[in-house]
Protein backbone atom coordinates (compact mmCIF):
# COMPACT_ATOMS: atom_id res chain seq x y z
CA UNK A 1 0.00 0.00 0.00
CA UNK A 2 1.25 3.31 -0.92
CA UNK A 3 1.03 6.09 1.51
CA UNK A 4 -0.30 9.39 1.22
CA UNK A 5 -1.15 12.30 3.02
CA UNK A 6 -4.78 13.88 2.67
CA UNK A 7 -5.06 17.46 1.30
CA UNK A 8 -8.39 18.26 0.73
CA UNK A 9 -11.55 16.70 -0.57
CA UNK A 10 -13.17 16.56 -4.22
CA UNK A 11 -16.72 16.68 -5.00
CA UNK A 12 -18.74 15.66 -7.73
CA UNK A 13 -22.95 14.64 -7.87
CA UNK A 14 -22.52 13.08 -11.07
CA UNK A 15 -20.78 9.81 -10.94
CA UNK A 16 -21.38 6.43 -12.31
CA UNK A 17 -19.49 4.46 -9.84
CA UNK A 18 -21.98 3.18 -8.06
CA UNK A 19 -21.27 4.08 -4.25
CA UNK A 20 -23.44 5.30 -2.20
CA UNK A 21 -22.69 8.30 -0.11
CA UNK A 22 -18.73 8.42 -1.13
CA UNK A 23 -17.04 10.92 0.24
CA UNK A 24 -13.79 11.55 -1.78
CA UNK A 25 -10.24 13.03 -0.79
CA UNK A 26 -7.32 14.75 -2.57
CA UNK A 27 -4.84 12.76 -1.43
CA UNK A 28 -0.72 13.46 -2.32
CA UNK A 29 1.84 10.82 -2.54
CA UNK A 30 4.33 11.17 0.04
CA UNK A 31 7.08 10.08 1.85
CA UNK A 32 7.12 7.69 5.33
CA UNK A 33 7.57 11.00 7.38
CA UNK A 34 4.70 12.63 5.31
CA UNK A 35 6.35 14.70 3.00
CA UNK A 36 4.65 15.38 -0.29
CA UNK A 37 6.16 14.76 -3.52
CA UNK A 38 3.66 17.27 -5.70
CA UNK A 39 1.48 14.12 -7.44
CA UNK A 40 -1.63 14.13 -6.52
CA UNK A 41 -4.66 11.45 -6.70
CA UNK A 42 -8.26 10.89 -5.58
CA UNK A 43 -9.78 8.50 -3.69
CA UNK A 44 -12.51 7.32 -2.45
CA UNK A 45 -12.38 7.69 1.83
CA UNK A 46 -13.68 4.54 3.73
CA UNK A 47 -12.17 5.61 6.90
CA UNK A 48 -13.04 9.27 7.41
CA UNK A 49 -9.45 10.31 7.38
CA UNK A 50 -9.06 13.91 7.55
CA UNK A 51 -6.97 16.90 5.95
CA UNK A 52 -3.00 16.39 7.19
CA UNK A 53 -3.67 12.88 8.34
CA UNK A 54 -1.11 10.23 6.90
CA UNK A 55 -2.92 7.51 4.90
CA UNK A 56 -2.84 3.86 3.30
CA UNK A 57 -3.61 3.30 0.02
CA UNK A 58 -5.45 0.29 -1.94
CA UNK A 59 -4.60 0.87 -5.59
CA UNK A 60 -5.41 -1.30 -8.72
CA UNK A 61 -7.90 -4.23 -8.59
CA UNK A 62 -7.52 -5.29 -4.67
CA UNK A 63 -9.77 -2.01 -4.49
CA UNK A 64 -13.01 -4.35 -5.12
CA UNK A 65 -11.78 -6.09 -2.28
CA UNK A 66 -14.24 -4.14 0.28
CA UNK A 67 -17.68 -4.51 1.14
CA UNK A 68 -18.50 -0.93 0.21
CA UNK A 69 -16.53 -1.36 -2.86
CA UNK A 70 -17.59 -4.89 -4.17
CA UNK A 71 -18.24 -4.94 -8.17
CA UNK A 72 -17.44 -1.13 -8.33
CA UNK A 73 -15.18 1.34 -10.67
CA UNK A 74 -12.62 2.16 -8.13
CA UNK A 75 -8.58 2.06 -8.23
CA UNK A 76 -7.46 4.09 -5.48
CA UNK A 77 -9.07 4.17 -2.09
CA UNK A 78 -7.54 5.08 1.72
CA UNK A 79 -8.27 2.00 4.04
CA UNK A 80 -6.24 3.14 7.05
CA UNK A 81 -5.42 6.12 8.89
CA UNK A 82 -1.85 6.02 9.92
CA UNK A 83 -0.76 6.30 13.81
CA UNK A 84 2.88 5.91 13.66
CA UNK A 85 5.60 4.94 11.31
CA UNK A 86 9.25 4.28 12.64
CA UNK A 87 12.20 3.51 10.58
CA UNK A 88 14.71 1.37 12.40
CA UNK A 89 13.50 2.54 15.71
CA UNK A 90 13.00 6.08 15.21
CA UNK A 91 9.57 7.51 14.82
CA UNK A 92 9.66 9.41 11.58
CA UNK A 93 5.41 9.56 11.36
CA UNK A 94 3.21 9.94 14.65
CA UNK A 95 -0.52 10.77 14.22
CA UNK A 96 -0.51 12.45 17.85
CA UNK A 97 3.08 14.61 16.95
CA UNK A 98 1.75 15.78 13.30
CA UNK A 99 2.10 19.79 12.63
CA UNK B 1 -8.18 8.15 -9.54
CA UNK B 2 -6.78 10.79 -11.42
CA UNK B 3 -7.78 14.32 -12.25
CA UNK B 4 -7.78 15.28 -15.97
CA UNK B 5 -9.40 18.39 -18.23
CA UNK B 6 -11.61 16.81 -21.27
CA UNK B 7 -9.60 18.18 -24.51
CA UNK B 8 -12.00 16.46 -26.58
CA UNK B 9 -13.36 13.77 -28.65
CA UNK B 10 -11.67 10.52 -30.23
CA UNK B 11 -13.59 9.06 -32.84
CA UNK B 12 -12.83 5.65 -34.35
CA UNK B 13 -14.85 3.54 -36.98
CA UNK B 14 -12.56 0.93 -37.30
CA UNK B 15 -11.98 -0.59 -33.52
CA UNK B 16 -12.84 -4.08 -31.36
CA UNK B 17 -16.76 -5.03 -32.09
CA UNK B 18 -17.53 -4.62 -28.30
CA UNK B 19 -16.29 -1.36 -28.51
CA UNK B 20 -19.30 0.11 -30.86
CA UNK B 21 -21.35 2.55 -29.29
CA UNK B 22 -18.75 3.85 -26.43
CA UNK B 23 -17.72 7.93 -26.57
CA UNK B 24 -14.28 8.32 -26.31
CA UNK B 25 -12.58 11.24 -25.06
CA UNK B 26 -9.52 13.06 -24.90
CA UNK B 27 -8.12 13.48 -21.56
CA UNK B 28 -5.21 15.71 -20.23
CA UNK B 29 -4.17 14.49 -16.52
CA UNK B 30 -4.08 18.15 -14.54
CA UNK B 31 -2.18 19.66 -11.48
CA UNK B 32 -5.10 19.88 -8.97
CA UNK B 33 -3.67 22.96 -7.50
CA UNK B 34 -3.21 25.08 -10.19
CA UNK B 35 -5.26 23.18 -12.79
CA UNK B 36 -2.68 23.58 -15.25
CA UNK B 37 -2.44 20.35 -17.79
CA UNK B 38 0.50 18.62 -17.64
CA UNK B 39 0.62 17.48 -21.66
CA UNK B 40 -0.17 13.68 -20.78
CA UNK B 41 -2.85 12.42 -22.47
CA UNK B 42 -5.33 9.54 -22.35
CA UNK B 43 -8.39 8.47 -24.56
CA UNK B 44 -10.95 8.08 -21.75
CA UNK B 45 -14.66 6.38 -21.87
CA UNK B 46 -17.32 8.55 -20.84
CA UNK B 47 -20.08 6.57 -18.36
CA UNK B 48 -21.34 10.17 -16.84
CA UNK B 49 -22.08 12.12 -20.21
CA UNK B 50 -18.70 14.71 -19.56
CA UNK B 51 -17.99 17.68 -22.20
CA UNK B 52 -15.11 19.22 -23.52
CA UNK B 53 -13.21 21.67 -20.72
CA UNK B 54 -15.19 19.97 -17.38
CA UNK B 55 -13.10 18.40 -15.06
CA UNK B 56 -13.27 14.66 -14.47
CA UNK B 57 -11.80 11.93 -12.97
CA UNK B 58 -11.14 8.68 -14.01
CA UNK B 59 -10.49 5.32 -12.94
CA UNK B 60 -7.51 2.70 -14.87
CA UNK B 61 -6.66 -0.51 -14.94
CA UNK B 62 -9.47 -3.51 -14.15
CA UNK B 63 -11.75 -1.03 -12.14
CA UNK B 64 -12.18 1.05 -15.89
CA UNK B 65 -14.77 -2.32 -16.74
CA UNK B 66 -16.71 -1.93 -13.98
CA UNK B 67 -19.29 0.59 -15.03
CA UNK B 68 -22.66 0.11 -16.50
CA UNK B 69 -21.16 1.50 -19.91
CA UNK B 70 -18.06 -0.12 -19.94
CA UNK B 71 -18.99 -4.03 -18.64
CA UNK B 72 -17.54 -6.76 -20.30
CA UNK B 73 -15.68 -3.85 -22.16
CA UNK B 74 -12.03 -3.53 -23.53
CA UNK B 75 -12.08 -0.33 -21.61
CA UNK B 76 -8.53 0.58 -19.05
CA UNK B 77 -9.76 4.15 -18.78
CA UNK B 78 -13.35 5.21 -17.69
CA UNK B 79 -14.45 8.57 -16.54
CA UNK B 80 -16.42 8.28 -13.64
CA UNK B 81 -17.06 11.86 -12.14
CA UNK B 82 -17.58 15.09 -13.46
CA UNK B 83 -15.78 17.29 -10.37
CA UNK B 84 -17.85 19.93 -9.28
CA UNK B 85 -15.31 21.07 -6.94
CA UNK B 86 -11.59 20.51 -5.60
CA UNK B 87 -10.76 21.76 -2.29
CA UNK B 88 -7.17 21.71 -1.20
CA UNK B 89 -6.36 23.20 2.50
CA UNK B 90 -9.26 24.29 3.02
CA UNK B 91 -9.53 26.47 0.12
CA UNK B 92 -11.03 25.81 -2.99
CA UNK B 93 -8.65 25.31 -6.55
CA UNK B 94 -11.83 24.54 -8.39
CA UNK B 95 -15.33 25.47 -8.30
CA UNK B 96 -17.59 24.19 -11.37
CA UNK B 97 -20.28 26.67 -10.87
CA UNK B 98 -17.55 30.08 -11.28
CA UNK B 99 -16.07 28.75 -14.15
CA UNK B 100 -17.02 29.10 -17.94
CA UNK B 101 -16.70 25.94 -19.79
CA UNK B 102 -15.10 26.23 -23.52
Amino acid sequence: MNLARVRGTVVADRRSDGVEGARYLLVEDCSPAGEGRGEYLVVLDLVGAERGQLVMLAQGSSCRWTYRTADKPMDALAIGIVDEIDIGGATVWSEAGRE
Amino acid sequence: MLLARVRGTVVSTHKAGSMEGLRLLLLEKIDPVTLAGKGDYVVGIDSVGAGAGEIVFFVTGSSARMTEATKGKPSDATIIAIVDSIEKDGLFTYEKSKVKTE
